[in-house]
């Protein structure tokens, strides 16, 4: 892989962690955490397993999905 | 260098082509007229509350949460990137499953992605790279959804506004 | 300067797609209303999707490509419905 790439898929995989981080409301956690699965699948792909990657974009949204039933209501 | 040059020439044709086609195809099949789901209304006032147009907003939010034109166009150019016109026809019908399981009614993805694919079968005969295609619409969308949402809403809006009539 | 390879249009439109997700990132986390986040989410996943499907040219590729764009798309959907008042599906 391009080595200017994998500099800029971590670095966003690093800043989705400060972000998950720093935020307090769990809507804006759950979206610095799609940051994280976004920089993360690609380094997946990378060693040719494109199988466990497509069922890890597939499972991350399902796992976001039942954790959104236990949040309470963004704006009245 | 030289190649570079060349390859950014590309990607900004590219880049319109793809433009050109998802809001063709997105005005066809009335993507401002109302939200699909609740989840698009509320993007909708969120972008009139900063300034944007109510209309463009709509838009804006029905490609946030469902599959439509210009998911279709970038899957049809990694489709012909990877397999030539057999792998743009997959990925139409994975863009249909897509449509299905987000809960939309429309045939916006799977047109786009139908007429992108036999678009971008043309230019890589004329000399293109689907790669620069990938690209050139990764483009597109930054200038809709990345830059400036007030502007892009206001600019869809009028498009919407001498569509309707 | 002959045996230098150079760069192909797969190598430009790679790297063109990684500075985009480092753009989208960083307007995330510096965007303060949470559903205006999601417009800059959905441009993220355009370049993750353009980023698999450049990095290996594999049939499953297509499939990976698909299925993370569809279930990127799931989750903003998802998050959008219930911050703006309940899940209305099933």
């Amino acid at each position: 892989m391009n080595e200017i790439v994998v500099v800029m898929l971590a670095a966003l995989v690093v800043l989705g962690c400060v972000l998950a981080i720093r935020e307090s409301d769990p809507y804006r956690k759950l979206i610095a955490l799609s940051l994280i699965i976004g920089g993360t699948i690609p380094f997946i792909v990378d060693r040719g397993l494109l199988d466990v990657a497509a069922a890890v974009a597939l499972i991350s949204p399902l796992s976001t999905i039942f954790i959104l039933m236990a949040c309470p209501g963004g704006e009245p | 260098m030289d190649i570079v040059l060349l390859t950014t020439v590309h990607i900004l044709v590219a880049a319109a082509v793809c433009w050109l086609n998802f809001i063709t195809i997105d005005m066809f099949f009335k993507l401002p007229e109302r939200g699909g789901v609740v989840g698009a209304s509320a993007i909708a006032r969120h972008i009139e509350a900063r300034g944007g147009s109510l209309d463009g907003g709509t838009m804006m939010g029905n490609i946030v949460s469902s599959p439509d034109a210009s998911a279709g166009t970038l899957l049809a150019a990694c489709g012909v990137f990877i397999a030539g016109i057999p792998g743009g026809l997959l990925a139409a019908l994975l863009v249909f499953i897509g449509n299905r399981i987000c809960h939309d009614k429309g045939y916006a993805g799977t047109t786009g992605c139908l007429t992108a694919t036999f678009l971008v079968y043309g230019f890589t005969l004329a000399g293109f790279s689907a790669a620069e295609f990938i690209a050139g619409m990764v483009i597109a969308i930054l200038s809709i959804q990345g830059i400036s949402h007030v502007y892009a809403s206001r600019v869809l809006s009028r498009i919407w506004r001498v569509r309707r009539g | 300067m002959e045996g230098e390879e150079g760069m192909t249009p797969a190598d430009v439109a790679l790297v063109l797609c990684g500075a985009v997700a480092i753009y989208a990132g960083i307007r995330v986390a510096l965007e303060p209303d949470t559903l205006r986040k999601l417009p800059f989410l959905n441009v993220l996943s355009f370049a993750i999707t353009g980023i698999i499907a450049l990095l290996l040219p594999h049939p499953l590729g297509i499939v990976a490509a698909a299925a993370y764009f569809v279930g990127s798309t799931l989750e903003s959907n998802a998050i959008a419905s219930t911050y703006a008042g309940g899940l209305d599906r099933g």
